[in-house]
């Protein structure tokens, strides 16, 4: 083979690999998100974060499969019982243990995610599902590269809830709120916030984007009721690159784990490539504690 | 005083109670076999179709008088498909359930934990599944395969391979396991032996849903033919987005491509897989025909072969129990060495080091959904 086309094929490979791992990335940025934003707005660690992801995507499963609806219907369907559930969670569960520490709500969390969990082995069973897209999945050839409708759609829905969820949180007078209880709890009830609502929508939304992920990837992975911890696993992974609470953090982390994923994978071994993000979580603790964006806030 | 005597009495009669339901429960009249299977994970599709096969002959076996006068009773638990798990649910059946034999772990990493276990209580452990080869090189007395090994798979046709689908660079994938690592070195050794390349070579891990970085791997390597070793769920997604990535490579594999499952699963794009494998139900043996239609009738699908391979296990223990004329372990394990069973892919018995031989494997090419038969082997006792 000559040079120049070795070269080509060189180069082929990394712009595919490349391509696979923004879109990775992306489909992680969106997972992550709803723990982050948790965590930041809330300063909750969510542990049932993964499984709130699963039951997104059981919803979407059973809407879109057994009872054949609309699949942009379902995500709204997905988005709006995630949220109510989010919030009751808070309300209900999360309230108790609010202003003991962390360990508590950590605590709580994880009871919740077993909870969920075995619940939904219980009624869904261990078959693994897929949630019904409109999109094909036929290959597209953009140079190159190749990529499906379906994901190259996904990775623009994914923007657009990112696009959306910044929105609410910085245009809107519910994100405004949001941000004020975070930056001082106290002086937000003062001005007349209702915190203990706050908290509850904040959750709200955290799950109603882990829904809506959950939903999403779904389509072209697969939905099943004991693949919370992975998930989980991962946003935490790409929390801690990105900066706990950052949301730009959430975007960057997401896209460095799909695309060193994808390059450590396809260069080096796949068989364990699941390795590349942990070890930057290790690199990254050790060189920059915070993360990414990860900002460094006093609380008076 | 008073206080004191009157909870001594208390206790004797709770005790009193304790004792006669503790004796009523014992006094039950069923064999107990113990199945460990995984029930959950990225495997649970694959080891529940296993559990179907086993109750449909313990029933069987039941409806016809069961066991020694006694009807079996298999008691499930989830392995997981992980060695730790499986240890602990050995563990329970002998010490707590007190089973008379185990059949299980399916997967060979999990079969390969269980086997000193069985060893140390002095339980027999019989697998349908777990095709690793170094399983049965292991010298313990107490384990049996009812079923092939990859070794055996490969020997048996790589030539088939070689000759007439006339793959010449061959890229291998595997699940990251004994058994996935155990395949694609055996598949690889029996090829290169034949004069054909290795292009590529990389492992992926259980319950993986994104299978693009390997893909495009493979497409860079210019394989013509891909070897895979994966099970229905793994192996399905894998095709699929094969299919995505618009690969023409050829595949050929072992674990669960002719299931079922597998091929609802995969729907289009499982059209012209190759897939050796040691039953498929249009498998044209004396006994298939009976088992394809009971299984279908209770189950609205037809066996694979892990439905196969429960089935045989469980049909197996009992012959060997009925043999032994006890429930005594060394007695079961002495009756099993006899071996002499017909099951749906052919016969079975077992060599001194516990591997089945004179059963048929088969080499199948997935047409238009149904497993077509392309060359078919008998097991040689080596």
């Amino acid at each position: 083979m000559s040079r120049s086309s070795r070269r080509r094929m060189h180069m082929d490979l990394f712009l595919q690999l490349s391509a696979n791992g923004l879109v990775l990335g992306m489909f992680y940025a969106l997972s992550a998100l709803g723990l982050t934003l948790v965590f930041g707005l809330m300063r909750v660690v969510n542990f049932a974060h993964g499984e709130l992801y699963v039951v997104g995507g059981l919803i979407g499963w059973a809407l879109t499969e057994t009872l054949g609806l609309n699949f942009f219907l379902t995500l709204a369907i997905v988005v709006v019982v995630l949220g109510i559930a989010g919030y009751l969670i808070d309300r209900l569960l999360i309230s108790w243990v609010r202003g003991q520490g962390e360990e508590p709500t950590i605590l709580l969390t994880i009871g919740l995610s077993i909870f969920i969990t075995n619940t939904a082995l219980l009624i869904v069973g261990t078959t693994p599902q897929t949630v019904l897209s409109p999109f094909k999945s036929k290959p597209l050839f953009l140079g190159p590269v190749v990529l499906t409708q379906s994901r190259l759609f996904l990775v623009v829905i994914c923007a657009a809830l990112i696009v959306g969820a910044y929105l609410l949180i910085q245009r809107t007078g519910l994100g405004r709120a949001m941000r004020a209880t975070f930056q001082d709890p106290m002086a937000a009830q003062l001005v007349g916030i209702r915190t203990a609502h706050i908290y509850g929508f904040t959750l709200a939304l955290g799950a109603a984007l882990a829904g809506a992920a959950g939903m999403l990837l779904g389509s072209i992975y697969v939905v099943q009721a004991t693949i919370g911890g992975v998930v989980s696993l991962k946003a935490f992974v790409v929390v801690i690159l990105g900066g706990m609470g950052s949301f730009p953090g959430a975007i960057v982390g997401g896209l460095i784990l799909g695309l060193a994923e994808a390059l450590w994978g396809g260069y080096v071994n796949t068989g364990y490539v699941d390795a590349i993000g942990f070890g930057l979580v290790i690199v990254m603790l050790l060189v920059r504690p915070y993360g990414l964006f990860g900002k460094r806030i006093e609380r008076a | 005083m008073q206080l004191g005597n009157t909870l001594k009495r208390s206790a004797f009669i709770g005790l009193l109670g304790v004792a006669a339901m503790t004796t009523s429960a014992s006094a039950e009249d069923t064999i107990k076999i113990g199945v460990i299977q995984p029930l959950t994970g990225s495997v649970a599709y694959n080891g529940t179709t296993d559990i179907n096969g086993s109750k449909l002959a313990a029933d069987e076996i039941n409806a016809k008088g069961g066991v020694l006068g006694k009807k079996i009773e298999l008691v499930i638990e989830d392995g997981q498909c992980k060695p730790a798990n499986s240890v602990n649910a050995a563990e329970k059946l002998i010490q707590r359930d007190k089973v008379v034999a185990l059949s299980g772990a399916f997967c060979s990493s999990a079969t390969l934990a269980v086997m000193p276990v069985a060893q140390n209580y002095k339980i027999p452990l019989i697998t349908g599944v777990s095709s690793s080869a170094p399983l049965t090189e292991k010298g313990n007395q107490w384990f049996f395969r009812a079923t092939e090994t990859d070794a055996l798979l490969a020997q048996s046709f790589a030539k088939i391979l070689y000759n007439e689908i006339k793959l010449r660079k061959v890229a291998y994938i595997g699940v990251n396991d004994d058994f996935g690592r155990g395949a694609v070195s055996e598949f690889e050794k029996q090829m290169k032996a034949l004069g054909a390349t290795t292009v590529m070579t990389e492992y992926f891990e259980h319950g993986t849903s994104d299978f693009y970085t390997l893909l495009t791997k493979l497409k860079a390597s210019g394989a013509d033919g891909v070897f895979v070793a994966a099970e229905t769920q793994d192996g399905s997604i894998l095709v699929k987005q094969k299919a995505e990535l618009g690969l023409p490579v050829k595949v050929f594999g072992v674990g669960s491509w002719a299931t079922s499952d597998f091929i609802k699963l995969t729907g289009d794009a499982s059209e012209g897989i190759y897939a050796a494998v040691p039953y498929a139900s249009t498998m044209t043996t004396p006994k298939n025909k009976a088992f394809v239609d009971a299984y279908t009738a209770r189950y609205k699908e037809a066996p694979g072969k892990y439905s196969t391979a429960g089935y045989n296990a469980i049909n197996i223990l009992a012959q060997a129990i009925d043999r032994a004329k006890s429930t005594d372990a060394e007695k079961i394990r002495e009756a099993l060495t006899k071996t002499n069973y017909e099951g749906p892919n052919g016969h079975f018995q077992f060599d001194a080091k516990g591997q089945a031989s004179g059963f048929t494997v088969v080499l199948v090419q997935l047409t238009k959904g149904s497993p077509k038969v392309v060359a078919s082997t008998t097991v040689e006792q080596h």
